[in-house]
């Protein structure tokens, strides 16, 4: 599953970055890093921009970046 | 004196920038522009018999660089001369922080790290123990509050005791990393940079170390033996990526390590609860519109009450002066050139600043951020990314610091789209002129609505054409947005001061001096020549009586200025803008526009007044002089045209690229002609 599939309140643990560098880097340098736990805080009305929590850190990304970032999500 | 030249380095919104305008007794030398820290800025002040010397560099995430600025601290750190790093820590974010600590450990120089915010993250009942830190790490630490300003001192005390004793970070990664640092080490011959930091970067496949050591000899033979380690590493972690196994490496040391010395802090509640309001899905963008109008509508009615004294003000003085000069040249100059257009000029300070402080405000308390994400949806609709608004709105604070700003856009293509749209958000150097026309022209109850209508306007035309841009011009995949939103925090006073404070200097001393020598060119080329005007008058004015000896004399500057050299100007290009409606005054006035955007009202101000500062007499006169059409013409023109030289040569030194140099000088000023003589003709349609 990838983030971008969580809805608004869900998390996950993160499993992989399928990003290409230099993005993988920077996502990886923002913390999103293999184990870490993500929460989906809120998107915008259309799912086009997410904001999402890692390791207490608040992000703001795009539809398309988050779909690079492989989740299992928590029950 | 013994100077200390130090390094300051951090991820992004530590506090660097507070930091350094908290400490006490330094010169400060802010580039030009202060607001984001793009440029480099340096500091130095003295403590305990040496010189410190800091230089603040881009706030960087990692030294796998992704922004332009990024690249700058990265090839600074790596090649510049420096004694010392001082490496500014986020308390809050101590794991996402040490992770680039550690790159910068792995440079072996003396290093210093402060631990920031540490009012905030000891008031959430969290505690760093510096020196376990130290025990662990060997870097001395010192917890610190550049907001409430404290542990600075210590924190140079540490600086000057570890530059004295030279002491090195001692960071070490797992076993099977540091044997393979060690087989790299040993391939390494002669280089001035460290060996371990250049076996580490090689293990993890940094391209600028690979490109800086493949062309020394002793490189053939430590190729073979490279690959080799890398395979191991590989082998070992099961992962071919090695930037993510470094990282990991990097993360788990920084979990470790946090763990011993640091006591968490509680999860702060607060931002969240305000970002349920102020980024909610549906309300969030309308939230966002009403915060901007509302800064327009302050910055247009708050600041027009001290700008109506200051133009008083000037009339006094300029009267003063007047009757303390002899009469002749050098006091017309004076008197009838420089303080009018002076005067004018620093009128708009009020309104100005309120403008800055709505920005700057936005900025410190974290809002700017959301309104990226809130804008997101609607940029990347025309081809922009959240991200551009910054630079964007900066716009509206001033374009050079907005061209600037664009340095964040990795992707060339969205950089340059951005920065060609830059200009039609309206400067505050374009808001005199807007006001001076606004208030001559339109009724005091929709001022401010009208005010709005052009930000907005101008904003949403550079929306319109950056989505042109895009699709016929750079078609291809938009940039990544991934961007951090910091916590909300009340601004700090003194900072957002200073911050007016400088803007503030800058603009009276651009007032002083270069406004005050255009003006005078001005005033020069609209007073010459005049012998042959003032032969013949000066006869009929010494034998008329009363009256009619001022009406003379002013028949008299009337002709002088309609056979000036400037009237000559004007009336060459008169053609091209008379289907606008625009007279010679205004033609001259656009015209020195280019010079900067202030000397367009002080270039009225000279030309229909001829010597009154007071803003008064001067929206008389060009309500009386001007048509409706020609103020709309005007209004558009200033909204769309090219920015003042300041900003084009900014825009230059961004842009290496000799076509887009062109395209730049010459589109806005063809599309700010056709949208006035669009507009134009449609009032007239209509009325
Ligand atoms: N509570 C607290 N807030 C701080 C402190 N220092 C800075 N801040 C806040 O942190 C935010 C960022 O501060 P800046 O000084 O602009 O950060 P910077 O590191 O210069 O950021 P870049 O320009 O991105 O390099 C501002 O909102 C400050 O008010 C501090 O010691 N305590």
């Amino acid at each position: 599953m990838r983030l971008n599939e969580l809805n608004m309140g869900e998390s996950g643990i993160i499993k992989k970055i399928h990003a290409k560098e230099p993005l993988k880097s920077k996502l990886l340098s923002m913390g999103f890093a293999r184990g870490e736990r993500v929460k989906v805080l809120k998107h915008t009305l259309a799912k086009n921009t997410f904001d999402v929590d890692v390791n207490g850190i608040n992000i703001a990304l795009r539809e398309e970046e988050a779909r690079e970032i492989e989740v299992e999500k928590d029950n | 004196m013994v100077e200390i030249k130090i390094a300051l380095v951090g991820q992004p919104n530590v506090g660097k920038s507070h930091l350094i305008n908290s400490i006490s007794g330094a010169t400060l030398h802010v580039g030009n522009f202060s607001g984001v820290t793009v440029e480099k800025k340096e500091v130095e002040f003295e403590r305990n018999g040496y010189k410190l010397k800091l230089i603040d560099l881009p706030g960087t995430y990692s030294l796998h660089p992704y922004t332009p600025e990024e690249k700058v601290t990265k090839e600074f750190l790596i090649n510049e001369e420096y004694d010392l790093i001082l490496n500014v820590v986020d308390s809050n974010q101590l794991e996402k922080n040490l992770i680039f600590s550690w790159q910068v450990a792995d440079l072996n120089k003396p290093m210093v790290i402060a631990f920031n915010m540490y009012d905030e993250y000891s008031r959430a009942g969290g505690e760093i123990d510096t020196d376990k830190f130290f025990k662990l790490t060997n870097i001395m630490a010192q917890n610190v509050s550049a907001k409430e300003n404290f542990g600075l001192e210590e924190l140079f005390e540490k600086v000057i005791k570890t530059y004295q004793q030279k002491n090195t970070p001692r960071i070490y990664y797992s076993e099977i990393i540091e044997e393979e640092i060690e087989n790299i080490k040993e391939k390494i011959k002669n280089c001035k940079f460290d060996k371990r930091f250049i076996s580490i970067r090689l293990l993890e496949d940094d391209e600028d170390i690979y490109k800086i050591v493949h062309e020394k000899p002793w490189f053939v033979e430590l190729l073979p033996a490279l690959n080799e380690s890398k395979k191991v590493i590989k082998n070992e972690y099961d992962n071919d990526d090695l930037k993510e196994i470094f990282f990991e490496e990097r993360l788990a040391l920084a979990k470790g390590i946090v763990s011993q010395i640091a006591k968490k802090a509680q999860k702060e509640k607060i931002s969240e609860k305000i970002d349920k309001i102020l980024i909610h899905p549906i309300l969030g963008l309308p939230i966002f519109l009403l915060v901007m109008w509302i800064v327009f509508q302050l910055t247009f009615s708050v600041g027009a009450l001290p700008a109506y004294y200051i133009g008083e003000g000037f009339s006094a003085f300029g009267n003063w002066i007047g009757n303390l000069m002899p009469n002749g040249l050098f006091k017309d100059a004076i008197v009838n050139g420089i303080i009018p257009a002076v005067g004018t000029v620093v009128m708009f300070l009020p309104n100005i600043l309120i403008l800055f402080l709505g920005i700057n405000l936005m900025e410190q308390t974290g809002y700017m951020a959301r309104a990226a994400y809130v804008m997101d949806g609607v940029l990347k609709r025309f081809g922009l990314q959240g991200r551009a608004f910054i630079p964007l709105i900066s716009g509206f604070g001033c374009s050079v610091p907005a061209y600037m700003a664009a340095r964040t856009l990795k992707n060339p293509k969205d950089r340059l789209i951005t920065m060609l749209v830059i200009g039609f958000m309206s400067c505050g150097a374009r808001l005199p002129i807007y006001v001076l026309l606004v208030s001559a022209f339109f009724a005091p109850s929709i001022q401010g609505d009208v005010m709005f209508a052009i930000y907005i306007g101008g904003a949403l035309t550079g929306l319109v054409v950056a989505k042109i841009l895009r699709s016929v011009l750079f078609k291809g995949e938009p940039e990544p947005f991934v961007m951090e939103l910091p916590k909300y925090r009340f601004p700090k006073i003194k900072s957002l001061l200073f911050d007016l404070w400088i803007k503030t200097k800058m603009y009276l001393k651009k007032a002083g001096t270069f406004i005050a020598l255009a003006s005078l060119t001005v005033w020069f080329l609209s007073s010459f020549p005049r012998a042959d005007i003032i032969k013949e008058y000066s006869y009929k004015i010494k034998h008329a009586q009363g009256i009619e000896k001022i009406e003379l004399k002013k028949e008299m500057n009337q002709k002088i200025l309609e056979n000036s050299y400037l009237a000559k100007i004007g009336k060459i290009i008169a053609p091209i803008t008379k289907p606008l409606d625009l007279g010679w005054r205004e033609d001259v006035a656009l015209l020195a526009g280019l010079a900067a955007k202030e000397t367009v009202v002080s270039t009225m101000a000279v030309l229909y007044n001829g010597g009154s500062s007071s803003n008064k007499t001067l929206i008389e006169k060009i309500r009386n002089a001007m048509p409706f059409t020609a103020a709309v013409a005007m209004i558009i023109i200033v909204m769309f045209y090219s920015p003042c030289v300041a900003a084009m040569s900014t825009f230059y030194a961004e842009v290496p690229e000799l076509a887009w140099r062109i395209f730049y000088t010459i589109y806005p000023n063809v599309f700010a002609y056709f949208a006035a003589l669009i507009a134009v003709s449609l009032i007239k349609i209509f009325s």
